[in-house]
């Protein structure tokens, strides 16, 4: 069937199969790596996007449940040239090693942050719970995160 | 591992709960099977883990009824909260009636794998699924919630506690459909107790799970009692239970005049806890009676 959905702002038209997961139309048709497959059953958390904002399991969608809606990938959060500064942050703190938890993590942290202010340190373990990474231990992910709050805290009283 | 075979699925999106029944009962009258697919936490994962459909076995239609609104909403029906069984967790969790009136039902919400589950799992999708593990079906089974069951020929109502037939087996027909859940809940601020024992605090599957509420009558002092008791508890048998043997024991008779040994008794009567991945039956029968005794210790305390 073909399915029209936004894809990091875009509108795309797509030819899938309806119980297809939405993970391999990411990865195959839309041809965006950077979702990555870790477990394949909702356990790890890298294939995590945002479904009309929602941090969800790209494993776990079926492609036909997300006709018209949005789905944000690792791709729409900044790009290799322009990194966002939860990119950078996560970066700089060292919360990103082997890379393959880092899209996941980049996800559920951006959904985070979208909610404004500076999260404590249970709210961002909390809210990278569905996360697993088994290279950093957690904490230099949650530094990265938290400072990457502050900044766009510091930048959204600089606009305002 | 028979991911291919989801993209081979036949796929149907009724576009009402009165189009969903149709189309359960016209498959259902031929004999042929319906899966109905929500958040897809629990189905999706089964085909990840089972083995390759046999090439000549006809796959179920998947019919996705994730989007059908009278399947989701949260509303005050009299003295009840009618609760759409397509709501998910993260839903129940944000839901302001929800956490002012069921906080135990947002408690239980929240401890559902982690946000991307909770995202996407239902309240319908926990109880069809029909884990012995499932913490909705804990939580409800306290809250003795009440299933409304809708097919072509009607709705009936179906209390929890007579919802489940053994392991993930339960009375639906195969042309029925968990449209919605009805709670009617605790006196504001009575007592609670959502207790989750695994591995991990998110993610993990419990070892054992506790859902608990009463009401209580103060009016006596000393002899306090218990007006209204609901327990769920999960991973100790075949389905999740609702220990009738400790609400037998609770109710009706002065607080300080429950002693731990008969608690003990009851809570064992009301389990049947084996060995398997996560724990040990004898590790699980010591703390499903602990955590019945620590939430009646709770009621004892002076508030």
């Amino acid at each position: 069937m073909r399915i029209v959905l936004t894809v990091n702002g875009a509108v795309r038209e797509v030819d899938v199969a309806p119980v297809a997961r939405l993970l391999d139309v990411i990865r195959e048709t839309l041809g965006l790596t950077g979702t990555k497959e870790g477990c394949g059953e909702g356990e790890c958390g890298a294939c995590t996007v945002l479904l009309d904002g929602t941090p969800v399991n790209s494993c776990l969608v079926a492609a036909a449940q997300c006709a018209g809606r949005s789905v944000v990938t690792v791709e729409g959060l900044g790009s290799a040239e322009r990194l966002s500064a939860l990119q950078e942050e996560l970066v700089s703190h060292g919360g990103a090693q082997c890379g393959i938890c880092t899209p996941g993590v980049l996800v559920s942290a951006a959904a985070l942050l979208s909610r404004g202010g500076v999260p404590t340190d249970a709210e961002v373990r909390e809210a990278l719970a569905g996360n697993i990474c088994r290279c950093t231990g957690y904490q230099k992910i949650v530094d990265g995160v938290r400072a990457a709050a502050v900044r766009n805290a510091a930048a959204a009283r600089g606009a305002s | 591992m028979s991911l291919h075979a989801l993209a081979d699925h036949p796929f149907a999106a009724p576009r009402s709960l009165a189009e969903a029944c149709a189309l359960l009962a016209e498959r259902a009258a031929r004999g042929e099977r319906t899966v109905l697919l929500a958040g897809g936490t629990d189905w999706i994962v089964e085909q990840h883990l089972a083995p390759a459909p046999a090439a000549d076995a006809p796959l179920p239609l998947v019919a996705d009824v994730s989007r059908l609104a009278e399947l989701r909403g949260v509303a005050e029906r009299g003295d009840a909260i009618r609760i759409g069984a397509g709501t998910t967790f993260l839903e129940l969790r944000r839901d302001p009636l929800v956490t002012a009136r069921l906080p135990l039902l947002a408690a239980a919400a929240r401890d559902v794998g982690a946000i991307q589950i909770q995202a996407r799992g239902t309240l319908a999708g926990n109880l069809a699924t029909g884990s012995p593990a499932a913490d909705g079906v804990a939580a409800l089974g306290a809250l003795d919630a009440v299933l409304e069951l809708a097919s072509v020929r009607g709705t009936r109502r179906v209390p929890i506690a007579a919802f489940y037939t053994g392991y993930r087996r339960n009375v639906l027909l195969p042309d029925e459909l968990i449209a919605a859940v009805e709670v009617v809940p605790p006196a504001p601020g009575s007592p609670f107790a959502w207790r989750k024992v695994g591995t991990r605090q998110a993610q993990a599957i419990s070892k054992v799970a506790l859902a608990a509420v009463a009401e209580l009558d103060r009016s006596e002092g000393p002899g306090a009692r218990l007006t209204r008791l609901g327990l769920g508890m999960a991973s100790v048998a075949p389905t999740v239970v609702f220990l009738p043997e400790v609400r037998a024991l609770g109710l009706g008779r002065p607080l300080a005049s429950i002693d731990d040994e008969a608690l003990a008794a009851a809570t064992l009567a009301g389990i049947s806890p084996i060995d398997d991945v996560r724990s040990t039956a004898s590790y699980r029968r010591h703390v499903a009676v602990a955590l019945v005794r620590r939430f009646f210790e709770s009621l004892r305390a002076p508030s």
